[in-house]
């Protein structure tokens, strides 16, 4: 069975030095309730700093959704709303 | 694009370990290397100063540096032996100035001539089998009127070879122990070197040398009772490694990225996010990012097919650039990519770079760390310590 959420972060260099070495650590920090619910998986660039646009880095992907200036916290109360 | 042509079907490694005496933080025993580019000849020479710590490491130092530039440029063994011996300071307290060196002359044909004064006798392997160096004795008169006798040996050396050079600390290690009464010597010392060219035929130089190092230490119940060190030469068919780095100035060229990949005939690297993605659209491949094992400080590395390592970029190889620079043994580093990056240059002989000079604008946001250096730049640093430090190599291209 597919899980409800996939969440893809974002490796590059931007968004590694701009708090995306935080969200490495998702996995583990994840709340319980979500635990089933998250496939998590990395990506080399997600390429979204260079469409302008986008927003700032780090960038995370959940589903369809590009997330801009990523955090645990923030991610966590999407999948909360969601 | 084409890589620089193979001139010699056979190359030269060389590498060296080394403990320090008890708790010294400055080696008594120096191994110095340096190539001659224009002369394609390789000057590797180990000295052991007497005692250990400070004076024997400047006396060793003292002889080793005037050992590989009298070499360099005369070539003349016992001229260079006889200056050293008169340029060394004098002990204070033992009053003789005294430091044994092993130097290992290759030229561009594989000729290799040895001279050696005092230290354990350098070794030669032939595949597997050690084989015996007729040797000559040339009498030398040290600056205390001391008749001493040098030695000089010459042979031609055939791919497969290795030239093993060693302080006492090796062939004196485990001395007074029970089971190696009158340590290690010089003989069992072969036997070891013979069994682990026979388990891993083709070990390479930093391999072989740790081993032999590691074992004289363990002889030694997990102490350095003296300087022990081991330098290694190997004559061998060359190792070609691609780093690719950086996404093409020309989107055009994106294709070409691809097809280096699928040709290159060794190991390949990509360092960086974007260039990974466009090798992986153009060859229909996926890039899986490992996040399981996670190094705090750097991006994770990645798989892909036919691709032995996928990292991110300028962060990566900033730090590989500093490793190199601070002479990091990488077997002893965490590993991360940029040791992963590490261990595999130092086991190549050629490595090519190829360099995409398009910016991504985002690092030039000056809200982004320092540490962003320039990619063409580092790489030019990288490839600089690989030619003179680790004696390899190297060619950059830009595309």
């Amino acid at each position: 069975m597919s899980k409800k959420f996939k969440i893809t972060i974002c490796s590059g260099t931007a968004c590694y030095v701009l708090g995306g070495a935080q969200l490495m650590m998702l996995e583990d920090l994840m709340p319980a309730e979500f635990r089933d619910q998250v496939e998590i998986v990395g990506s080399a660039c997600l390429q979204a700093c260079r469409q302008g646009g986008s927003g700032q880095p780090p960038f995370v992907k959940i589903n369809d959704y590009l997330m801009e200036s990523a955090s645990i916290a923030k991610i966590v109360d999407y999948l909360r709303k969601h | 694009m084409e890589f620089p042509k193979i001139t010699n079907n056979c190359c030269v490694e060389v590498d060296f370990r080394q403990k320090n005496c008890g708790r010294q933080r400055t080696g008594g025993d120096v191994f110095l290397s340096r190539k001659l580019k224009e002369q394609q000849r390789v000057i590797s020479v180990l000295s052991d100063g007497l005692g250990s710590g400070i004076k024997a490491g400047v006396l060793a130092t003292l002889t080793s540096v005037m050992g590989l530039n009298y070499m360099s440029s005369f070539r003349d063994p016992a001229k260079a032996a006889r200056s050293i011996m008169d340029t060394l300071p004098v002990c204070s307290e033992r009053h003789i100035s005294y430091s044994t060196f092993s130097l290992v002359d290759v030229d561009f044909e594989n000729e290799v001539k040895i001279v050696e004064y005092d230290n354990p006798p350098v070794l030669v392997a032939r595949g597997s089998e050690i084989i015996r160096l007729e040797r000559s004795q040339v009498q030398v008169t040290r600056a205390d009127r001391e008749p001493v006798a040098i030695s000089v040996a010459d042979f031609q050396a055939r791919p497969g070879d290795r030239i093993i050079m060693l302080s006492d600390g090796v062939s004196q290690s485990g001395i007074g122990s029970q089971s190696l009464p009158f340590g290690w010597g010089i003989e069992k010392t072969g036997n070891f070197i013979r069994e682990q060219i026979e388990k891993k035929a083709d070990i390479s130089a930093c391999e072989l040398a740790a081993a032999v190092v590691d074992k004289a230490w363990v002889n030694n119940g997990g102490h350095a009772l003296d300087d022990i060190t081991c330098g290694v030469i190997y004559f061998r068919q060359p190792r070609q490694l691609l780093i690719m780095t950086g996404p093409p100035y020309d989107q055009k060229k994106d294709r070409l990225l691809a097809d280096l990949v699928g040709n290159f005939p060794g190991r390949k690297i990509i360092c960086g996010g974007t260039t990974a993605n466009i090798v992986a659209r153009e060859t229909g491949r996926e890039v899986h990012v490992m996040l399981g094992k996670i190094d705090p400080d750097l991006p994770p590395d990645s798989v892909m097919d036919g691709v032995d390592l996928i990292t991110e970029g300028i962060l990566t190889v900033g730090r590989v650039a500093r490793y190199l620079e601070d002479r990091r043994n990488p077997e002893t580093l965490n590993l991360n990519p940029a040791t992963k990056i590490v261990r595999m240059l130092l086991n190549s002989d050629i490595i090519n770079f190829v360099v995409g000079t398009r910016v991504n604008e985002f690092h030039q946001d000056p809200n982004m760390p320092v540490e962003l250096e320039i990619r063409r730049n580092v790489i030019k640093k990288i490839a600089a310590l690989l030619e003179n430090q680790y004696l390899k190599e190297t060619s950059i291209q830009y595309i």
